[in-house]
């Protein structure tokens, strides 16, 4: 009985968040085309429904009804199979991440906090997904059978090989502090005064976030960093063959990067769902986690407003000559600091609670 | 558990067998990414999270990487079914088979089936800290030995990579330019020299490299 409650649990669980996660992924595309629009002095999309507010809808149809044209010469399996392991690498690593602290439900009980899977190496198992994610694309370039396919694909394979070591190595100052690689421990030690003064980015891993941040913009090819389908030079590329649902499939796959990495930054640094009142009203949590992970969403965009792209070789320089060298010097940093125990200091004052405030 | 056993294992030999018999180089790579994925899997369910993370992150995330990169690169086609060579080894082949099966049955009709046979306890051997506690107490040596020798070949690799031909990591590429190092132009007289050497047009290399076609240029 126990046994089958936990698996309805799961399978709720999984479909909630599926659910919030897709949400929120088609109206960061509109929130995307209408922030542009703001930043670059227009309107955007505001015809369909109140402000443009069912136009992901109207682009979910218009994917679906227009027709699906498969190139010729390409290597057909290959091609039907690239936007598929994109899409579900992207997906897979949701599973992970502590959407909120432990509540409390009505009929159900209480729920040891919201987060499906929890487990000993969480934060291995979203690198390693992560990396199993560059197949989709560099299959894609491939098997479409197009120069500029392929160069596009050849570029995101280089670039999300260099950059997910610089972002691998900026999270070890994370871990080396925290002593878990279980993202919900670490959710819960960030946790201070008002549930602010705990988070690790203001106090302990300035450094790491920063390197964090642009390395995870490289790894789901983002403005600065979208050379892999710089239209200028190579048409769409990866996804230059691709039409109709497989073509929504790759866009899907970005978004959903954009989202999960998003995530992990606000689990890792911002403290995950910690926030001022979340241990009298357990519920504030989530929001605060969402409300989190948009403010990245917003900055990718406000990004994608501001800033001309890299050229190839300034982004493999920047990637191995700065980003990697920074990286290991924070985790050296971290570890001396650590062994000095200056953290333990710190925390004395930082993430010690507090009757009142809590 | 022995559900997801017999799923994931089917599918590691399925992977493993299709990656020998499928003829075009890249299907083959994909098949061992499933062999690697699928025995990532089969780590999680003998409770070593750590292991299969790793092998994720490592075989299937970098090191097929690489591989998957340099068969797009070389551009392979479907390599040709040939006459087989070393004929003689399939009898070896076939008794090694053998013995290997033999064990395998050894170990499940005898071995388990032994009431001697202590029963599997639970163990923390496959988790991080254990892993980590591990590395850096017990085989201590033996971890830096390896780190000695993986540098050793980062090195290794950089040295034979670098002989001659390669632009000092100072020169600046400008698109639409032609640059090379000084070495090119005359491998006797400036050796391992590095400075690089620019030129506006194609014309222009080609003339100080001494590689011009002398019929188009009198055309023009």
């Amino acid at each position: 009985m126990e046994d089958l409650k936990h698996l309805v649990l799961l399978i709720i669980g999984i479909l909630v968040a599926f659910f919030v996660v897709m949400t929120m992924v088609a109206y960061t595309v509109l929130a995307e085309r209408r922030v542009l629009g703001f930043i670059q002095g227009r309107l955007g999309p505001n015809r369909v429904g109140p402000g443009g507010f069912l136009q992901p809808l109207a682009d979910l149809l218009k994917f679906i009804f227009k027709e699906d044209i498969v190139p010729d010469k390409s290597t057909r399996f290959v091609y039907f199979l690239a936007p598929m392991i994109a899409t579900i690498a992207a997906l897979m690593t949701m599973v992970v991440y502590p959407f909120g602290p432990k509540i409390t439900l009505p009929l159900i009980g209480s729920i040891d906090g919201l987060v499906i899977a929890r487990f000993d190496v969480a934060l291995l198992y979203v690198l390693g997904v992560t990396s199993v994610g560059v197949y989709g694309i560099a299959l894609a370039g491939w098997s479409s059978n197009n120069k500029y396919s392929l160069m596009g694909g050849l570029r995101a394979a280089s670039q999300m090989i260099s950059y997910e070591l610089a972002l691998g190595l900026g999270l070890i100052g994370v871990v080396l502090q925290s002593g878990t690689l279980d993202l919900y421990s670490i959710v819960e030690q960030q946790a201070g005064h008002l549930g602010i003064s705990g988070w690790n980015l203001i106090w302990v891993q300035p450094l790491g976030f920063i390197i964090y941040l642009i390395a995870a913009i490289a790894e789901t090819n983002r403005v600065p960093f979208d050379l892999p389908e710089a239209e200028t030079e190579l048409v769409a590329g990866f996804h230059t063959e691709y039409s109709a649902m497989k073509f929504a499939l790759f866009f899907l796959a970005e978004y959903v990067n954009m989202f999960t990495v998003s995530m992990l930054a606000t689990t890792l640094f911002l403290g995950g769902w910690n926030g001022p009142f979340v241990h009298q009203l357990p519920w504030l949590g989530m929001f605060y986690f969402l409300g989190k992970v948009v403010f990245f969403l917003f900055f990718y965009i406000w990004l994608r407003g501001t800033l001309p792209r890299f050229r190839f070789d300034q982004l493999m320089i920047f990637g191995w000559k700065f980003l990697v060298p920074a990286a290991i010097i924070n985790i050296v940093l971290t570890a001396t600091l650590q062994w000095l125990g200056v953290f333990d200091y710190f925390s004395q004052f930082l993430k010690t609670q507090t009757g009142f405030w809590g | 558990m022995a559900v997801l056993f017999i799923l994931f294992a089917g599918l590691a030999i399925g992977c493993a067998i299709s990656m020998v018999v499928q003829r075009n180089p890249l299907y083959s790579a994909i098949s061992l990414i499933g062999v690697f994925i699928s025995l990532a899997c089969l780590y999680v369910t003998l409770a070593a999270p750590f292991i299969a993370a790793v092998q994720v992150i490592v075989y299937a995330g970098a090191i097929m990487v690489l591989v998957v990169f340099v068969i797009m690169l070389l551009n392979v086609e479907e390599e040709e079914r040939g006459p087989l060579r070393l004929r003689s080894l399939i009898p070896i082949a076939v008794m090694l088979a053998a013995v290997l099966f033999a064990e395998a049955v050894f170990i499940i009709f005898f071995v388990q089936a032994n009431p001697r046979t202590p029963a599997l306890t639970v163990s923390d051997i496959g988790m991080t800290s254990s892993i980590g506690g591990g590395l850096f107490t017990t085989y201590l040596l033996p971890f830096e030995i390896t780190s000695i020798l993986l540098l050793m070949a980062i090195v290794g690799a950089i040295t034979l990579a670098r002989t001659g031909g390669l632009l000092s990591p100072r020169a600046a590429v400008v698109p639409g330019a032609q640059v090379f190092s000084k070495e090119m132009l005359d491998r006797e007289k400036y050796i391992d020299d590095l400075t690089p050497v620019t030129t506006q047009s194609t014309r222009e290399a080609e003339h100080l490299l001494g590689i011009e076609n002398k019929d188009q240029s009198s055309k023009t």
